[in-house]
C-alpha cells in the first residue's frame, strides 16, 4: 500500500497533491491518502473524490502551523500505523524541510525530486533529475520499507490522478502530537516583492533572444506571456543590451530552467542558451531562420516572422 | 614554474638562508589558462627532472609516426622524407595544461607558494628598478565603482622579479616600453594557434601519430600550417596555427581551421568523434633578433613573454623551461651575492647567448620572416639554412603583423566586399566544424560578469568609422572566441560591442589590431578558460 | 559561537558533462573542481556571524583526498580549522553516509549552529543538512535567506512557494541549510591564502560505514522522446496549430 501525504496550508490543498496521488496510483497497488493539520474536514473531502482506500487525517491543534517537528512526529506515528510501503509526498519546500528528517528518523531510504517511475524485476527505479537537470538518474531505494519519495512539481500530471467510483471513507487517526516537542515556532507567512526573479520555479517561460530587434518590440512578448500565463526571459544579448534586467537571462551566464513550457521568441540556439533551457519539459521556437539550433531540441517549431506570429498566437489563446 | 623548481633545488644544494620564493598564477589554477599543441623535446625536462618519469610526468605518447602533407583542397601531398625540423623522434605528445599542472605539484612539495588566481596589473618601480608587481583589485563592478566585497591589490615585493606572464604577457609589454628594451631589436612577430581536443572512435588512428600540413587552406601569402596529434584512448589534439601578419583584412583564422578540418585527410579521422574542448593563444614567432633585453634592475623575462621559440621546430616548451632555469639561476646568484643591479642580472643573458637556446635559435632567425616572400621561397629559405646553419644569411628585415595588413581598398580594389559577412566561408554542421560562439562554450572560459571590460579599447569611436572603412572591423574575425561584435546603434549605425567573458585570453586583439589601441590587461582573478587536457 | 559549516566539492559548472564508461557517473578524471555554490553562501553567513558574534568557524567536509582543495579555500576566506572525513569511496556516497561520518565526526565539538547548502549541485538530494541535524539531534529550518541570532535562540527566515517567506524562531544549537546568493561572497586575499596554511585540517578516518539508502544505477543524458513538430503554414494557421497541441495534447496551457 502506498501512502501519500497530501499538503495543505490553511485548509486549501496544494494542487500538487495530486500530482502525488497521480504518481501513486501509476506506480500501482492500493493507495491511501492521508493530510496533516488541524481543521482539514473539508480538504479531506476533497481528496475523497480520488480511487483510494481510504482518507486518513491526523489531526491535532500543534499541527495547526506547520512545524518541522510536528510534522515528523505525526508521520513518524502514522507510518508506524500504517505500514506502508512506500509513503509518496509531493516535492514541495514544505516536504524539502521535513522528509529527510522523518526519514532519518525512520531510518528508511528517501528518493527526492522523482520525476519518473519504472518497474524493474519486484521493485521500483525512480528517476531523477542530477547536475541541475542536465543529466537523469535511475535510483533504487536501499533496505527495509517502506521507501520516501517525493515527486518533482508539475513531473505527473495532476489531472492523472484517478477518481474512485465513489467516495473513499474519511478516517481520523488516533495520534497525538506533543506540541512541547517542537523546537521551532513560526510566525505567519507573508509575501514580499522579491529581489531578484527566480525563474526556475516559473511553470510556463516565455524567452525572447535578438530577432525581437527592439526594446520597443518587448511589449509583444509580455502580451504573450501574460496570455499564457507566464514568466519573460532572454537569452543573454538582450540582457547586455540592458533590454531585461540581467536577472532574466537564461543560459550559461545566467539561470538554469526546465519549466513545463518553454517558448523561444527569435532565439537562435547557441549552446551558452541551450544549456539553460534544455531540460523544459515541452520546448517551442520561433524563429525565422530554418537552421537555427533552437529547432534541433524543440518539441514544436515554427519557421516564421515573430511579428507575425505572436500577435496569430495571442489572437488565438484569446479565444 | 621552472624557474620556481630550479631555485628550491639550487637551495637545497647551496644550504645558506633560504630564499622566499613565490609564484603568481592569473588561472584559478595552474595550468587552466595554458595550451598547446604538443609536442615536448624533454631535453630541458631531463636536466630539471631527472627522475621524472618516476615522478610521474604527464607525457601522453612517444612520437612514433610523422607525417608532413603539402595540402592541396582535396589531396595531401606527403613529403618525401620529414624535413629534419620537424622530425620528432625522441619526443613526446603532451598536454601541457597537465605536464603544468604535474609541475605546480612538484612546486608546491617543495613548499613553494603559489598563489592561484592572482593576476599581476603591474610591474612595480623604484625609480628605475624593478621591486616587484602589484595584483589586480578586485571587486569593481562593471562601471568601475567599488563593490562591498571590494579588496584592493596587495603590493608583493621581491629582489628578483622573474615575468614568464607568455606571448604578449601585459607586463613585460609595459617593462619593454619603459625600459626601451626593445631598442636596436626587430618587432616581434606572432602567429595564433587555434587547437581543439577530440574523442575519435578508438583504432581510427594510431597513438603517437603526428601530422603537419602545409599548404591549404593558407594561400602562398599567408604564414602557417595545420597539426594533428594522436594520443592514447582515441584522444586527438588538432590545430591550426596561422601567421599574424596576413594580408587581407577580411581573413578569418577561425573560418581557415574550419575549412582545415574539412579536409578529407583530416575530416577522415575527425568525422564521428566528439569535440571536447577548444581553445586558443598567440605564439611569438620572430625568433632571436626579436627577443629583447631579458634584463633589468631587479627584474628577468624568461619563456613565450621574451619571445623564446623555435618558429621552425615549432617549439617552445623546452626554452621555456630552460630560460626559466637560467632566470633562476642568475637570480639565486644575484640575491645571494646581494646585487641585484641589471649589470648583475646581465650574466642570464650571456646565459642564453652561451647555451643550446642560441644554438637552437640563432640559425632559424629567420624563418619567419622570409614566409613574407611568399612559402616556396621561404621553404626553400628554411631548407637551405638548415643545411648551411644559416651564418653565411644576413638578417632579413621585419616588420610587426599588424602594419602588414592591408587596407580593404588596397587588397579588393574595386570589389569591396561585405564586411559583415566572410569572404570565404566554411560549412558549419556543429559536428565537424562550429560557428566561433560554440567554441567557446568547450573553452570553458568563464568571468564573473560585474567587472569592468578587460579589453581596453583606448578609442572606440575609430571602429565605427574609420576602422570600418579601412579595415572592415577586423578584430570581428581575428578574435577567435566572439569578443568584438558590431551591433546596431540606433539611427543606422553601428558601435562597438566588446563580450569580455568570452575572451580566452589569446592576446589576438592586442597583436593585430591595426590601430593598435586594444590593450589585454587581465581580469578579475581567476576568471578565463579552463583548458583541461590542452 | 562556534559554527560548523560542512561543504562539498564538486565538479564545476562549466565541465562538459560525459557519462564514464560504466554509466554509474560522470567522467571526472582531471575534471576541474570547486567549492558547492549554496555551500560559498553558508560559509560567507557563517563568517559574517563570526564577525558580528565572535567565535570560530569550523568547516567540514567528507570526501575523497581531493576535497582538501575546498576546505584550503574555505580556510583562505576566513574559517579558522577544518576537519576533513577522508575516503575516496566517499565521492560517491549518498546522503546518510555523509550525513553519518559527518555526525560522528563533530558530534563531541559541540557546535552552537551548523550551517549547510540547501543541495549540492551534483547529486541535489538536498539530504544531507537534514539528515545531519537529526543525527545530532537539533532543530533544523531550511532555505533560509537571513539569520538573527540574539543569545540561546535564533530567528531565521524561510523562504517559501511563489515570493512567500516565513520568520521562524529556534533555539540553539540548530542547523540551518542556506539558500544561494543571500549574500556577497568576500574574495579570498593573497593574506588569507599565507594564513591558511598555518591552520589546522584535522583529518579524521569515516566511522564505521552505514548502509548506503540509494544507489544510482546509471545516469544518461534525458532523451528528447519526440522529433520536432514543424508547424507549416500562415502564421494565423501555425498559430493555431500550436495552440491546439498546447492545450490539448501537451495540456501545458489552459
Amino acid at each position: 500500500m502506498i501512502l501519500v501525504i497530501a499538503e495543505q496550508r490553511e485548509g486549501q490543498l496544494n494542487r500538487a497533491s495530486w500530482e502525488a496521488i497521480a504518481a501513486a496510483q501509476q506506480a500501482g497497488g492500493p493507495v491511501k491518502i492521508a493530510v496533516l493539520g488541524a481543521g482539514v474536514a473539508a480538504a479531506a473531502t476533497e481528496l475523497a473524490v480520488a480511487d483510494a482506500a481510504e482518507i486518513v487525517t491526523v489531526e491535532a491543534p500543534a499541527l495547526e502551523d506547520y512545524t518541522a517537528d510536528g510534522y515528523v512526529q505525526a508521520l513518524s506515528a502514522l507510518v508506524g500505523a500504517e505500514s506502508p510501503t512506500h509513503v509518496f509526498f509531493p516535492h514541495t519546500y514544505q516536504t524539502r524541510d521535513f522528509a529527510p528528517a522523518l526519514a532519518a528518523r525512520l531510518q528508511r531510504a528517501l528518493i527526492t525530486d522523482v520525476t519518473a517511475i519504472k518497474k524493474q524485476g519486484d521493485g521500483l527505479v525512480y528517476v531523477r533529475p542530477v547536475f541541475q537537470g542536465k543529466l537523469n538518474a535511475d535510483v533504487s531505494a536501499e533496505g527495509p520499507a517502506p521507501h520516501l519519495i517525493t515527486c518533482q512539481i508539475g513531473a505527473f500530471r495532476a489531472d492523472a490522478a484517478a477518481r474512485g467510483a465513489s467516495a473513499a471513507a474519511v478516517r481520523k487517526a488516533a495520534i497525538d502530537v506533543d506540541a512541547s516537542a517542537i523546537r521551532q515556532k513560526p510566525e505567519a507567512p507573508f509575501k514580499e516583492a522579491k529581489q531578484a526573479v527566480d525563474l526556475s520555479q516559473a511553470e510556463r517561460i516565455v524567452a525572447v533572444g535578438r530577432g525581437i530587434k527592439g526594446q520597443e518590440h518587448l511589449q509583444l512578448v509580455e502580451k504573450l506571456a501574460q496570455a499564457i500565463g507566464a514568466e519573460i526571459a532572454a537569452s543573454r544579448p538582450i540582457c547586455d543590451s540592458g533590454w531585461l534586467p540581467m536577472d532574466r537571462q537564461i543560459g550559461s551566464s545566467g539561470q538554469t530552467v526546465a519549466p513545463k513550457l518553454y517558448v523561444a521568441l527569435g532565439i537562435s540556439g547557441a549552446i551558452q542558451h541551450l544549456v539553460g533551457m534544455k531540460g523544459s519539459r515541452t520546448i517551442v521556437a520561433i524563429n525565422k531562420d530554418p537552421e537555427a539550433p533552437i529547432f534541433e531540441i524543440a518539441d514544436f517549431g515554427i519557421t516564421g516572422d515573430l511579428f507575425e506570429v505572436v500577435p496569430a498566437l495571442i489572437a488565438e489563446l484569446s479565444k | 614554474m621552472s624557474a620556481a623548481l630550479r631555485l628550491a633545488q639550487l637551495q637545497k644544494k647551496d644550504g645558506g638562508e633560504p630564499l622566499s620564493i613565490a609564484v603568481l598564477e592569473k588561472a584559478r589554477e595552474a595550468g587552466a589558462h595554458i595550451l598547446s599543441g604538443a609536442m615536448l623535446d624533454p631535453s630541458a625536462l631531463k636536466e630539471l627532472v631527472p627522475d621524472y618519469k618516476d615522478k610521474g610526468a604527464p607525457l601522453a605518447s612517444e612520437v612514433h609516426h610523422e607525417h608532413v602533407y603539402f595540402l592541396t583542397k582535396n589531396s595531401k601531398i606527403p613529403f618525401p622524407i620529414t624535413p629534419p625540423p620537424l622530425q620528432n623522434h625522441g619526443n613526446y605528445i603532451i598536454s601541457l595544461n597537465r605536464f603544468v599542472k604535474w609541475m605546480a605539484g612538484l612546486v608546491e612539495a617543495e613548499g613553494i607558494d603559489m598563489f592561484a588566481g592572482f593576476p599581476a596589473s603591474e610591474v612595480l618601480y623604484d625609480e628605475d628598478r624593478v621591486v616587484g608587481v602589484r595584483t589586480r583589485d578586485q571587486g569593481i563592478d562593471k562601471h568601475g565603482a567599488k563593490k562591498s566585497t571590494f579588496e584592493p591589490g596587495v603590493d608583493i615585493k621581491a629582489k628578483v622579479t622573474i615575468l614568464c606572464d607568455g606571448v604578449r604577457g601585459n607586463l613585460t609589454k609595459a617593462l619593454v616600453r619603459r625600459f626601451a628594451l626593445d631598442a636596436g631589436r626587430q618587432p616581434q612577430l606572432y602567429a595564433i594557434g587555434i587547437k581543439e581536443l577530440w574523442e575519435v572512435p578508438k583504432g581510427r588512428i594510431k597513438p603517437g601519430t603526428v601530422i603537419h600540413s602545409l599548404g591549404y587552406p593558407l594561400r602562398s601569402e599567408e604564414f602557417g600550417g595545420g597539426f594533428l596529434y594522436s594520443m592514447p584512448d582515441g584522444i586527438v589534439s588538432v590545430g591550426f596555427v596561422t601567421g599574424l601578419d596576413y594580408r587581407d583584412p577580411m581573413f578569418d583564422p577561425h573560418q581557415t581551421f574550419q575549412h582545415f578540418k574539412q579536409h578529407p585527410a583530416f575530416a577522415s579521422i575527425l568525422q564521428g568523434g566528439q569535440l571536447m574542448r577548444y581553445g586558443a593563444k598567440a605564439l611569438p614567432e620572430g625568433g632571436w633578433h626579436t627577443i629583447p633585453r631579458v634584463y633589468a634592475d631587479g627584474v628577468l623575462i624568461a619563456g613565450d613573454a621574451g619571445g623564446f621559440m623555435n618558429s621552425m621546430r615549432l617549439k617552445g616548451i623546452h626554452l621555456a623551461m630552460r630560460t626559466g632555469m637560467f632566470a633562476a639561476e642568475t637570480a639565486f646568484e644575484a640575491v645571494r651575492a646581494n646585487d641585484t643591479s641589471a649589470a648583475r642580472l646581465r650574466k642570464y643573458e650571456e646565459r642564453i647567448e652561451a647555451s643550446e637556446v642560441k644554438r637552437e635559435l640563432y640559425p632559424v632567425r629567420n624563418v619567419h620572416q622570409s614566409f613574407s616572400y611568399g612559402l616556396l621561397p621561404a621553404l626553400m629559405y628554411s631548407g637551405l639554412s638548415l643545411v648551411t646553419g644559416g651564418w653565411w644569411f644576413k638578417d632579413m628585415p621585419a616588420h610587426a603583423g599588424f602594419e602588414r595588413i592591408k587596407k580593404l581598398g588596397e587588397y579588393y580594389g574595386a570589389n569591396r566586399p561585405d564586411v559583415d559577412a566572410p569572404v570565404r566561408p566554411a560549412k558549419i554542421d556543429r559536428q565537424l566544424t562550429f560557428d566561433k560562439l560554440t567554441n567557446v562554450h568547450y573553452s570553458g572560459t568563464r568571468h564573473p560578469e560585474d567587472q569592468p571590460s578587460h579589453l581596453i579599447v583606448h578609442d572606440t569611436n575609430i571602429c565605427a568609422t574609420r576602422c570600418r572603412e579601412e579595415y572592415g572591423n577586423p578584430c570581428l574575425r581575428f578574435c577567435p572566441a566572439n569578443v568584438y561584435e558590431m551591433v546596431d546603434a540606433g539611427d543606422g549605425r553601428k558601435k562597438l560591442q566588446i563580450n569580455a567573458s568570452n575572451c580566452v585570453h589569446c592576446k589576438t586583439c592586442d597583436i593585430m589590431d591595426p590601430y593598435q589601441v586594444i590593450d589585454w590587461v587581465p581580469p578579475e582573478g581567476g576568471g578565463g578558460p579552463q583548458y583541461e587536457g590542452m | 559561537m562556534k559554527i560548523a559549516v560542512c561543504i562539498k566539492q564538486v565538479v564545476t559548472r562549466e565541465w562538459q558533462l560525459r557519462v564514464n564508461d560504466s554509466k554509474s557517473w560522470i567522467r571526472d578524471q582531471d575534471a576541474s573542481f570547486e567549492l558547492n555554490e549554496p555551500d560559498a553562501y553558508a560559509l560567507e553567513e557563517a563568517l559574517r556571524l563570526k564577525e558580528k558574534h565572535g567565535g570560530e568557524v569550523v568547516v567540514c567536509s567528507a570526501g575523497p583526498a581531493r576535497a582538501a582543495q575546498v576546505l584550503r579555500e574555505a580556510l583562505a576566506r576566513g574559517a579558522d580549522r577544518a576537519i576533513h572525513v577522508e575516503s575516496e569511496p566517499l565521492a560517491s556516497a549518498d546522503a546518510f553516509v555523509i550525513a553519518d561520518v559527518l555526525a560522528a565526526a563533530v558530534r563531541d565539538e559541540k557546535f552552537d549552529l551548523v550551517l549547510t547548502g540547501l543541495q549540492s549541485d551534483d547529486q541535489g538530494f538536498g539530504q544531507v543538512g537534514v539528515v545531519l541535524a537529526e543525527k545530532l539531534g537539533m532543530p533544523h529550518a531550511t532555505i533560509i535567506m537571513e539569520v538573527q541570532v540574539t543569545g540561546p535562540t535564533m530567528r531565521v527566515k524561510r523562504e517559501l512557494e511563489g515570493g512567500w517567506f516565513q520568520w521562524m524562531t529556534l533555539p540553539l544549537p540548530a542547523l540551518l541549510t542556506i539558500q544561494s546568493g543571500i549574500n556577497q561572497l568576500r574574495y579570498a586575499t593573497l593574506k588569507g591564502i599565507m594564513a591558511a596554511k598555518k591552520k589546522e585540517i584535522r583529518k579524521v578516518a569515516p566511522s564505521a560505514s552505514t548502509a548506503q539508502a540509494q544507489k544510482i544505477l546509471s545516469v544518461y543524458f534525458p532523451e528528447k522522446g519526440k522529433k520536432t513538430q514543424m508547424l507549416p503554414g500562415s502564421p494565423a494557421e501555425a498559430a493555431r496549430a500550436l495552440v491546439q497541441k498546447l492545450r490539448d495534447e501537451v495540456r501545458v496551457i489552459s
